[in-house]
């Protein structure tokens, strides 16, 4: 409400972000604004128009367990506080004539030829903070969600007891409308499951549950409740107390979960079976009500948003932070936040702390007016570029733009500098500053020009795999001494051309390393590293070379042991390498260089001679 | 949906089905016998080879 009447606020309810454009400081974001055939501006909720609606649908807010009108609030805190009309249910005034709420309407609030409109706005920043969905444990047979009718959801145990509820606050079981005097409480449903739901903890729902058990016990004394659970999760400041709390109310709580709900027809009272992990004994417990304690998951719609903002998701589905520790509010994508459940699941406090801490960043970030952008970018070198776009193609942050026919243009602003678009451009029309091809081949150089035939070539991702050489090296781990290590900013910045040039010189081994999918400090670049990679197995295998000589691996920063595992495991492979392998491939290579340059030199003097002639 | 294929690993040989891509996306592929991530697509035919002698294994 406060956000609402606030002078620096603009809320525009009842519409979608349909596109994203330009970079940190200044994004350009469009909206549809849906139409709401209501004059949000005149219309002062005097209710009139819902009275005389005839059109009844099941109310969304509370959890289909009471009804609603086609021309409704949302819900009664909605900013504005306006109503608007449900246009799938309305019957509207054309060709069946209804129109009854714009006959009432005193304010001719009521317009059915309103149109969706399009705005347009220049953002600094975005924060992301579209929140979650929870889990439907109907696919869960064995507890008959959808055949039961007192077996509901958390969410709706919430609307059954709130004053503002379809009951105002009379808990009643949906069969009967009767007091339920026994109620059972099943946690982690669709939370740490591998079979049903997620595998991840939802974080909120043991807390939920021992709230609502005080709620009964206060409201309702005589209730008696029982909670089913693997373990309660109160880790919060006072949570333990309230937990403790509820068993000094007299809530029972089960370790175990129950494995199968069965129904009385008779009363629709509900038997719960379940094995009692600390007694070893099975339980048989009857209960007026069974209270599905439902896990939370990413918005169904969240696809919509990695993809006009160029986010990236874990691999439980919530946006991925820029750095799980050091930067939790931050978006791999510059000038771009997190806040709440879209990120993770977490509670009301833990997404007030987040709201802030992005709001703040934001701030700083607004404050600043201006940005400091690392050097390490990419510089399109206008003469070769060919125009072909493929560097936009693969740039996981879009900040390559191109059209057809046009030199592509980096957009310095978006761009984070892992060097996949210098690495995919097949013309070398790209060259990454600090990281520029001479620079590695230098490097690489330098590694062979004494013992070529004892190193192992390593290119390693500055974030993951050259941290957890780092490890590796801090916790003295051992591991043969051959590796040689190169740092790119991403794995992605390792080209085709580099890695051929590693052997081209004599390397009897090369070694591509950068941190797990999960971990791509540049949303997904790493999966380019992957598909090139691939392409390069595929030339050296062409070229007589055996693919087994260039080898990948995810290293992350922590994982020392493991850099050191990979090291002693290649080892032996690299001393197999024999020098005619070697020469071969130097020879190979050698030729094949020859040929592409024979090949390229032939097209400029092709493309040069009309205009000599 | 899932997308399974066949892989070899280089680093042991050893070959194996696995998931390929998700939902349309690459997914990271590892060795279930000596944890290698360098996971080869087995082709159905084999690029020529045009090289010298191979080390024995």
């Amino acid at each position: 409400m406060d956000a609402g009447r606030h002078p620096k606020i603009k809320v525009l309810a009842y519409s979608e972000v349909e596109a994203v454009d330009g970079a940190v400081g200044s994004f350009r974001v469009t909206v549809r604004k849906k139409a709401r055939f209501v004059r949000e501006d005149l219309c002062n909720s005097c209710a009139e128009c819902a009275k005389v609606c005839p059109i009844i649908v099941p109310d969304g807010y509370q959890m289909g367990l009471s009804s609603r009108k086609a021309i409704y609030i949302p819900f009664p805190q909605a900013v504005p506080s306006a109503y608007l009309i449900d246009a799938s249910a309305c019957l509207g005034n054309n060709p069946i004539a209804c129109g009854k709420c714009y006959d009432v309407c005193e304010k001719k609030c009521i317009e059915f030829d309103m149109q969706d409109e399009i705005l347009e706005f220049p953002v600094g920043a975005i924060i992301v903070a579209t929140g979650m969905d929870v889990y439907d444990p109907t696919e869960i047979e064995e507890y008959g969600y959808a055949r039961f009718s007192n077996v509901i959801t958390s969410m709706e145990f919430e609307r059954l007891i709130c004053a503002g509820g379809p009951t105002e606050g009379h808990f009643v079981r949906p069969s009967d409308l009767q007091r339920p005097r026994r109620i059972g409480f099943i946690q982690c449903v669709g939370s740490r499951s591998e079979k049903y739901g997620s595998p991840y903890c939802s974080n909120i729902c043991c807390m939920n549950t021992i709230k609502d058990t005080l709620l009964l016990a206060d409201h309702y004394p005589d209730t008696e409740s029982r909670v089913f659970y693997m373990d309660i999760r109160a880790f919060g400041k006072g949570f333990e107390d309230l937990f403790t709390r509820s068993k000094a109310a007299g809530v029972r709580y089960v370790r175990g979960i129950p494995g199968e709900i069965l129904e009385d027809p008779a009363t629709g009272n509900l038997r719960v079976r379940v094995e009692n992990t600390l007694t070893g004994e099975l339980e048989e417990h009857e209960f007026d009500l069974v209270v599905l304690s439902v896990g939370v998951t990413p918005r169904q719609d969240s696809a919509v948003i990695q993809r006009l903002l160029t986010l990236s998701k874990t691999g439980d589905g919530f946006f991925m932070e820029a750095h799980p520790k050091l930067k939790p509010v931050d978006a791999p994508t510059r000038g771009i936040y997190f806040a709440g459940c879209s990120e993770s699941p977490k509670d009301i406090k833990d997404s007030v702390t987040q709201a802030g801490a992005a709001a703040s960043h934001a701030q700083i970030l607004l404050n600043a007016g201006q940005i400091t952008l690392d050097a390490v970018v990419p510089r399109i070198l206008e003469e070769a570029c060919k125009k072909c776009g493929r560097c936009a193609q693969v740039c996981p942050f879009h900040a390559i733009t191109w059209e057809k026919g046009q030199v592509a243009k980096v957009v310095a602003a978006a761009c984070t500098g892992c060097g996949c678009c210098a690495a995919e451009c097949p013309f070398d029309a790209i060259t990454m500053t600090h990281f520029t091809d001479e620079q590695l081949k230098a490097q690489i150089d330098a590694i062979l020009r004494d013992h070529a035939r004892e190193k192992l070539i390593t290119f390693a991702c500055n974030w993951c795999s050259y941290a957890g050489g780092d490890t590796a090296g801090t916790a003295r781990l051992q591991f043969p001494a051959h590796a040689r290590l190169i740092r790119t900013m991403c794995s992605a910045r390792i080209s085709e051309e580099l890695i051929l040039y590693a052997f081209e010189q004599g390397a009897p081994m090369v070694l591509v390393s950068g941190c797990h999918f999960a971990d791509c400090h540049y949303i997904n670049a790493n999966r380019q590293t992957v598909l090139r990679v691939e392409r390069v197995w595929d030339k050296l295998e062409k070229l007589g070379i055996r693919p087994e000589r260039l080898q990948l691996e995810w290293i992350s920063a922590a994982e020392g042991q493991k850099f050191a595992e990979v090291m002693r495991a290649l080892e032996p492979l690299r001393a197999a390498v024999t020098p005619q392998e070697i020469d071969h491939a130097m020879k190979a290579l050698a030729e094949e260089r020859h040929r592409k340059e024979a090949k390229e030199r032939a097209a400029r003097e092709k493309a040069a001679a009309p205009a000599s002639s | 949906m899932e997308e399974t294929r066949p892989f070899r690993c280089l680093r042991c040989g050893h070959e194996f089905t696995a998931v390929y891509k998700k939902d349309g996306a690459l997914v990271e592929r590892t060795c279930p016998k000596c944890r290698s991530n360098s996971i080869r697509l087995k082709k159905d035919k084999p690029a020529p080879a045009a090289g010298p002698s191979q080390p024995a294994r």
